[in-house]
């Protein structure tokens, strides 16, 4: 198979087009098939609940951007794990490599070490108590 | 999968994995302690240096393959620069047991912070792949980031922090699209892996000439003098600097001046010279084209870093400030190295300046006492004789930083003069002796004003605390070493220097 091909690159193109077709045919549908009746309520912009018009510096609890942070954080390193798992089987499966499980799943570990750590720093300094 | 080039080696990592432990274990203390002693801390953190260093002598000489697929490599340019490091993050600690205590700072996050610093220089130093400088460049920069900020309550401490962080990203941003350029030029079809960030199969493809576009090249390696230009604050890129100095925590601007510095320092001469100067020496013509085009671009960055940076030092009348621009003047001086293509002369002039600003600052940390108050220069005039011994280590500190004979700042800058000399860039040299003639003006002032001149106001002379003395003490006999009997060094980076050579050649 070609490895540097743009063909590759194809399947990408389909989905782009896919949700171009889906998206175009979600709006032009609802506004042929749909009722439409609206209030004032209803034809304000929807932004997560919070109110659209008002003043634009609000404050709000820096608990919720360390809540935030944290969620982050633990989110992106955990999706680091995914990879790992996906490889790994064949790691034991191939004679050539099998020698090395142990350095792959201790290296794997040590990563996990290192990010029960940050949870225990994290819960210690009472970031995870919210009435604080 | 060659099970063999993978390169699994734990020795090879031993003096990050050290300091990422030390961080990691300062942290844990913090957690089961609530809060950890700023003693215990300190002392974790002196201990992390100290085995790294043992880490980093038990690879001397042990030069091989790269390991981890090409992503760690041991060779002379990481183990000198890892000593300039460890050296920096030893002072900074001793300058700041004490005065974390004084300001009421929590000490486990600032030394688990310093030692993760510690480990991203270290691994920007023996990275051998783009992507590995750039992850070593973040976990420095992320750490020094809230180091900057340290001083909470401190409204300049915050602004210092914001305006890192924001030029600090944007100048990554520019490294990173450097890095992408030169992925993409590097490619072949049909090879593999098609496209490289490794350093080592960069330089062969440059050498042989076989690229996808030299001109992408061009610009990939203008991209990455952006992004190391403002991490190493050279002119057009220096913006930055002065107001983050200023406002960080002093022994913070000093590890910042100095490790940081470094650091970026030791990147640049292993994409620049160690990889881009050493394939075009083979390359065709088109390439020693673009090393022509880098060479003149970074000379010009360099006559225009140290001009600015000692003309608007002459007009502060802050001394952190004052010695943020002198720091951009030195970045200059430095970049000379580079442009002659001489790492060697690069990383000596980085290790005695190293010892000699951060001796600075650790005099200015004294006698600005809690929350950085006395720092204009007119707290120092007529010091001299009340506190003679900080006046007279301080004034030690700035004959050497303009470069006096018999201390480590002249050896440095007769070296990467000598150099630039050597390598043909007469009027480089002869612009940078000018210079360095202006700086001496400022350097001298304020000696001047501690010796001669009246006191202006109530000043009680600081008392001197055992670690920073002892620090003082050390850096004032390692300015002198460097300076007097900078003999044994030379000759560490010279055998370097044959072993690099003789590693391209292979």
């Amino acid at each position: 198979m070609d490895q540097s091909g743009i063909a590759n690159y194809i399947p990408i193109l389909i989905i782009f087009l896919l949700a171009i077709i889906f998206a175009s045919a979600a709006i032009v549908l609802s506004r042929l098939a749909g009722r439409n009746r609206p209030t004032s309520v209803k034809l304000m912009p929807y932004e997560c609940g919070v109110e659209p018009v008002g003043a634009a510096r609000e404050r709000q609890s820096v608990k919720f951007y360390l809540v935030a942070m944290i969620f982050l954080l633990f989110d992106i390193e955990a999706v680091f794990l995914i990879p790992w798992a996906v490889v790994f089987p064949g790691v034991l499966r191939d004679p050539s490599l099998r020698h090395l499980r142990f350095i792959f799943y201790g290296e794997m570990m040590l990563f996990m070490v290192v990010l029960f750590v940050g949870l225990f720093y994290v819960w210690r300094k009472g970031v995870l108590e919210w009435n604080r | 999968m060659d099970t063999s080039s993978l390169g699994i080696s734990y020795h090879a990592i031993l003096p990050e994995l050290i300091t990422a432990t030390a961080a990691i274990a300062i942290m844990v203390g913090d957690a089961v302690a609530r809060k950890i002693s700023r003693r215990t801390a300190g002392l974790l953190a002196l201990a992390g240096c100290a085995g790294a260093a043992v880490a980093v002598f038990s690879l001397w000489g042990e030069t091989g393959p790269a390991f981890y697929g090409g992503m760690i490599i041991n060779d002379p340019l990481r183990l000198s620069f890892a000593i300039v490091f460890l050296a920096v993050s030893t002072l900074t600690v001793l300058i700041s047991i004490r005065w974390i205590e004084d300001e009421g700072l929590p000490a486990g996050e600032y030394f688990a912070l310093l030692m993760f610093a510690t480990t991203g220089m270290l691994l920007m130093a023996s990275a051998n792949d783009l992507v590995m400088i750039f992850l070593g460049l973040e976990i420095t920069s992320i750490s020094t980031y809230v180091l900057c900020g340290y001083r909470r309550q401190d409204i300049r401490s915050n602004e210092s922090a914001v305006k890192y962080f924001i030029l600090g990203s944007f100048s990554t941003a520019f490294l990173l699209y450097g890095i992408a350029l030169i992925y993409g030029a590097c490619y072949i079809s049909g090879a593999h892996p098609a496209a490289t960030t490794n350093l080592q199969l960069i330089r062969e493809r440059i050498a042989d000439g076989a690229l996808f576009s030299p001109r992408m090249l061009m610009a990939g390696a203008a991209m990455m003098i952006v992004g190391f230009g403002f991490k190493v604050a050279t002119a057009p890129f220096h913006i930055w600097s002065p107001d983050v100095y200023q406002g960080a925590p002093t022994p913070v601007t000093a590890f910042l001046s100095t490790g940081s510095k470094a650091a970026a320092f030791a990147s640049f001469s292993r994409v620049f010279i160690l990889t881009f100067a050493a394939a075009s020496v083979m390359g065709s013509p088109e390439l020693r084209e673009l090393q022509s085009a880098w060479t003149g671009v970074l000379a010009v960055m360099a006559i225009l870093t140290m001009t600015i940076g000692n003309l608007v030092a002459i007009v502060q009348t802050n001394i952190k400030r004052m010695l943020a621009y002198s720091s951009i003047a030195h970045a200059g001086y430095a970049l000379m190295g580079i442009v002659a293509r001489d790492w060697q002369a690069v990383a000596f002039y980085m290790i005695g300046y190293a010892v000699i600003n951060i001796g600075a600052f650790a005099v200015i940390e004294a006698i600005a006492r809690r929350g950085d108050i006395r720092t204009s220069l007119s707290d120092y005039s007529g010091i001299g004789f009340r506190s003679l011994g900080l006046a007279s280590v301080l004034s030690l500190f700035l004959l050497s930083l303009a470069g006096i004979p018999a201390t480590a700042g002249f050896v440095g800058k007769l070296l990467v003069f000598k150099s630039a000399w050597g390598a043909g860039f007469h009027m480089l040299v002869v612009i940078a002796v000018i210079n360095s003639a202006v700086s001496w003006y400022y350097y001298l002032r304020v000696i001047v004003l501690m010796f001669f001149s009246e006191p202006a106001a109530e000043f009680n002379p600081p008392s001197l605390t055992k670690s920073l003395g002892v620090a003082l003490v050390i850096m004032a006999i390692a300015t002198f070493y460097l300076g007097l009997l900078p003999g044994r060094a030379l000759a560490l980076l010279e055998n370097a220097k044959n072993q690099a050579t003789m590693i391209v050649a292979k």
